[in-house]
């Protein structure tokens, strides 16, 4: 025990010393570093505070972004075809599995110079970066999920705060008042693997739904499908007009504007129903953990460095790679991100706790936050084939939202007949 | 009676053409200047504080100003070029027998049928041995398809309805066959081949797959644009309200000059 | 004009092309013969089984047929609109600084980035936060759910594009109205023929080789809306407007990089484009120019 305590510190003196060294020899070795990214607040941020960056190491960063699905195609062509323009790469969780199966991705911990103290990134972000125990991203924005009710419109019924999925549900029927505008509830429905399937995956979990049987094929065409299913859309029915297809941003604006009462959302969404030049109900939102035995799904979106562009002996490049990831995601950052008024995207445990993130969110909301933390986990099917899987799935979830089918079960056997085409090509 | 009730049917038309084509416009005008919280409600708001911060965000990135200037530098090559390899190709083929005109119009036309997704890879493959990726020369060369065959496509009919009498003429004066192309054919066909270079104009500002696929720093604006709408987290309503009036301003100067252009150039004749 | 002066200046963009063309179709055909994933940086041959996989593959059918009704829906609504514009701005509007204004404005929908389009009208469809349903309860329509209507949202988003070049196309018809000489149009005028028959029987024949040709460019174009159709709905409500362009990308690019099968896909969506276009382009060629 003694010995190995021995060797790992001595491989962490060498480490941070070689680190230092690495400091002084590649000033200005490194001309350009080049990071795709989609033009999230903490990326704009990162990108107003790069002259420091880029005066430390007498680098020019250029930071290039794209929207969502742009950036999705981009990265996986210059990853796929060798064009190696992007260093860094910004990553989300649906697709970590197929990029490490090609080997894309340094493993991120090694790289980040030690002093950015990588165990303070939150456990629930950490683990959703990381596969067979090699994490793949620092994490700079993700969470769970938090509901989110209308303190007023409970109150004006005198219901109580549901803790139970069926209170919810009770709930949601007793408030849905669509004669004067308000309606109980709000969904994504949109077909999409992160759109309307990232909420239908709580309901399987919760159900207790897998979704591999023994032998490696989709099961989530069976009972336990099919009943989650049917909560699902129990539940469409009281979300306002067109909820069978409304994409996450319609959900949010729908409750941002007044007219829906229970909302179960990203937990980031929380502050932005206190931004008064946004919101339309600052003020009148309540906070609660997932009602039980809902889980919390997890997602985290983060700074990863391409194996393609940044070749394995080019150490100068990989310290200044990591350099940016550690960064861009240090405590420092993220104070600063705060002061800019960007409280969504915590990516470390230590601002989550800090007094000045305290001073500036709402405590109910943080304390449901720091209350859900513990559950939040991967819920989606951890495959590099995700994205076919689950966009058969939401395909099919969607036709019988918006009432183009009434067949569950047979709904739920296509998207798994397709999924299973999927998963063993 | 009846041409009363056509008249007012026209009129009608064209009122609502008007308003359709514009009140869209006016309203992404109007919504540019509010606060989010204004342009998020069930009843569209028109009595609100007014606010210039949408478009401070996007004329303070330099990405857009980026955007649009390679924008510009590989739509006006690939139209210029176009225009000088197509415009006489178009001339040519105009005044060749029946049977040759047909087939090599619709060779033009069909290089227009090759869709952006099953030519990226190949393309990328290709681009980045020659160095060519994420270049404005490498963009012009794939838009110069695009360009070539959509001037061509429209410029034959344009010469074909050029009065052979003018070049039978000229020939019989002496002129080569350069020289009544120049003087006297394109002079004469000028309006409807400026309208074809501004319609590839058209097309090609627009286009965002290939760009997509053959840039990764050197964005047009199309890719820029696309950006944009990811900003923040939330669908930024009022900045994409302020982008798109933005990014309509140039094109619609460029295009308003090229028709007074026409127009004068019509009058002179 | 001689053989050497035709080839002279024909030749360097024939060369071109068609160097660019074989390039491009070789490399997706032998894209297509493998199994490629983007992931992989290698892939045996599979020869024509993902062909054979096309043939049975429901989703593949589905964008075919949507595809088609897509193009007929903006192809047939552009060219029918702008031919009705166009005419009656000839017609109707005589003031020379009217028609140019009417010009400007109808030219302001196709030079929008399609990107904002998409978001623009998508926000304007919204049932319960955009305008429209605003303005049609006011008028007494019931509302929509516009987009989410799994038999309607393929016409409304459809709608969008015909907005954008029914009027372009209105000011370029209504500019060829322009160039026809005058004379055959006073003459039926001044034998009191009604407006719809002058057009019907003088200009519109006069006009049908340059509207043939927008009619092909439009189908062409038609084609490529997959980034309006996919902001607006993602395909949806479940496949309702998924379009063989839209499925493309999702396969080849995004969800997991299947490049092979969306090649592919692609190779049979050019050979139909090629064959359809070819028969209308053969069948049209009696009455044009």
């Amino acid at each position: 025990m003694n010995r190995t305590v021995l060797l790992a510190a001595s491989l962490a003196f060498a480490f941070s010393a070689g680190a230092a060294n690495a400091q002084n020899q590649c000033v200005g070795k490194v001309p350009e570093l080049r990071v795709i990214a989609q033009a999230s607040p903490s990326v704009l941020v990162t990108e107003a505070n790069l002259p420091e960056f880029e005066q430390k190491w007498k680098t020019k960063v250029t930071i290039t972004k794209f929207g969502e699905q742009e950036r999705r195609a981009k990265a996986r062509l210059d990853l796929s075809l060798g064009a190696g323009v992007y260093h860094v790469i910004y990553m989300e969780e649906g697709n970590l599995a197929e990029y490490v199966k090609a080997n894309w991705l340094y493993p991120i911990k090694p790289l980040v110079p030690t002093e950015y103290d990588f165990d303070d990134y939150r456990k629930d972000m950490s683990s959703i970066a990381t596969i067979d125990g090699v994490q793949y991203y620092a994490p700079f924005e993700g969470g769970g999920d938090i509901l989110m009710y209308r303190k007023d419109i409970l109150d004006a019924k005198h219901i109580k705060v549901p803790t139970t999925f069926d209170e919810l549900e009770a709930a949601i029927k007793a408030v849905h008042d669509p004669a004067h505008g308000i309606y109980g509830w709000a969904m994504r429905g949109e077909r999409g693997f992160g759109m309307n399937v990232w909420r239908w995956i709580p309901l399987y979990v919760m159900n207790g739904g897998k979704w591999l049987t023994d032998d490696g094929k989709p099961a989530f065409a069976g009972d336990i499908g099919v009943k989650a299913t049917q909560q699902y859309l129990d539940l469409m029915k009281y979300t306002p007009p067109g909820g069978g297809s409304a994409s996450w941003s319609d959900a949010v604006e729908a409750f941002r504007s007044g007219q829906v009462a229970f909302f179960i959302e990203v937990d980031v969404f929380g502050p932005w129903m206190e931004d008064p030049s946004k919101s339309n109900i600052v003020g009148k939102v309540g906070y609660a953990p997932p009602p039980a035995p809902l889980p919390s799904a997890g997602w985290a979106h983060g700074w990863a460095i391409s194996t393609v562009a940044v070749k394995d002996n080019d150490d100068c490049l990989k310290a200044v790679a990591g350099d940016f990831v550690g960064w861009s995601t240090s405590k420092e950052m993220e104070q600063r991100r705060l002061k800019a008024g960007m409280i969504s995207d915590i990516g470390r445990q230590s601002t989550l706790t800090s007094d000045a993130y305290k001073k500036a969110v709402n405590p109910d909301w943080l304390k449901a936050v720091l209350t859900t933390q513990p559950e939040t986990r991967v819920l989606f099917l951890r495959r590099p084939e995700w994205p076919q899987v689950g966009d058969s799935l939401g395909l099919v979830l969607e036709q019988l939202s918006t009432g183009q089918r009434a067949d569950v079960a047979g709904a739920l056997k296509e998207a798994s007949d397709q999924a299973e085409d999927a998963l063993s090509n | 009676m009846g041409s009363l009730v056509t008249k007012a049917i026209g009129y009608a038309l064209l009122a609502i053409a008007a308003a359709v084509a514009v009140l869209p416009i006016l309203w992404t005008l109007i919504n540019s200047f509010k606060e989010l919280h204004d342009i998020i409600t069930p009843i569209p708001v028109f009595i609100f504080v007014p606010t210039l911060e949408n478009y401070s965000t996007i004329l303070g990135s330099s990405a857009v100003l980026n955007g649009l200037k390679n924008s510009v530098f590989v739509v006006f090559g690939s139209v210029f070029f176009g225009a000088i390899l197509g415009i006489p190709a178009a001339y040519a083929i105009a005044r060749s027998s029946l049977r040759a005109k047909a087939e090599l119009q619709f060779f033009f036309l069909s290089m227009r049928f090759t869709p952006p997704v099953a030519i990226a890879v190949p393309l990328v493959v290709l681009y980045l041995q020659l160095n060519l990726y994420d270049s404005v020369t490498g963009l012009v060369l794939v838009y110069l398809v695009v360009s070539l065959a959509t001037i061509v496509w429209l410029s034959v009919p344009a010469f074909a309805r050029v009065p052979l009498e003018i070049e039978e003429a000229a020939r019989m004066d002496g002129c080569s066959s350069f020289v009544v192309m120049t003087r006297f054919a394109i002079p004469v066909a000028l309006p409807s081949l400026f309208g074809a270079l501004v319609f590839t104009f058209v097309l090609l500002w627009n286009e965002l797959l290939l760009a997509l696929i053959l840039t990764a720093k050197n964005g047009t604006l199309p890719v820029v644009a696309a950006a944009i709408t990811s900003l923040g987290k939330e669908v930024p309503w009022g900045v994409i309200n302020a982008t798109t009036i933005i990014l309509t301003v140039p094109p619609l100067l460029v295009v308003g000059l090229i028709l007074r252009f026409i127009k004068i150039n019509a009058r002179a004749r | 004009m001689s053989a050497r002066f035709r080839w002279l200046i024909i030749g360097p963009s024939i060369v071109y092309l068609a160097m660019f063309a074989a390039f491009t179709l070789a490399g997706s055909i032998y894209l297509s013969l493998q199994n490629r994933t983007l992931g992989e940086k290698l892939s045996p041959f599979v020869g024509i089984r993902n062909f054979q996989r096309l043939f049975n593959d429901h989703r593949f059918h589905n964008a075919l047929a949507v595809s088609a009704i897509w193009e007929l829906v903006t192809v047939f609504g552009t060219m029918v609109l702008a031919t009705a514009l166009a005419v009656a701005l000839y017609e109707y509007v005589k003031r020379r600084q009217l028609r140019d204004l009417l010009c400007l404005l109808f030219l302001i929908p196709i030079l929008l980035p399609r990107v904002a389009v998409a978001y623009i009208w998508r926000f304007i469809y919204s049932p319960t936060l955009g305008i429209a349903n605003y303005l049609g309860t006011q008028v007494g329509l019931p509302p929509s759910i516009f987009l989410s209507s799994p038999d309607g949202a393929l016409y409304w988003v459809a709608a969008v594009d015909i907005w954008q070049w029914a009027l372009f196309y209105t000011v370029i018809i209504a500019k060829l109205i322009e160039t026809l000489p005058p004379e055959p149009l006073e003459a039926a005028k001044m034998d009191s023929a009604g407006t719809l028959v002058t057009y019907g029987q003088i200009i519109l024949p006069m006009l049908s080789a340059p509207m043939l040709s927008l009619a092909l460019v439009k189908s062409i174009e038609s084609l490529r809306s997959f980034d309006l159709i996919f902001i607006m709905t993602g395909g949806g409500p479940g496949t309702a407007t998924e379009t063989l362009d839209l499925l493309v990308y999702q396969v080849g690019l995004n969800l997991t990089g299947r490049v092979s099968y969306a090649s592919a896909m692609s190779l049979v969506l050019l050979i139909v484009t090629a064959a359809g276009l070819a028969a209308i382009w053969k069948g049209t060629r009696k009455w044009a120019v």
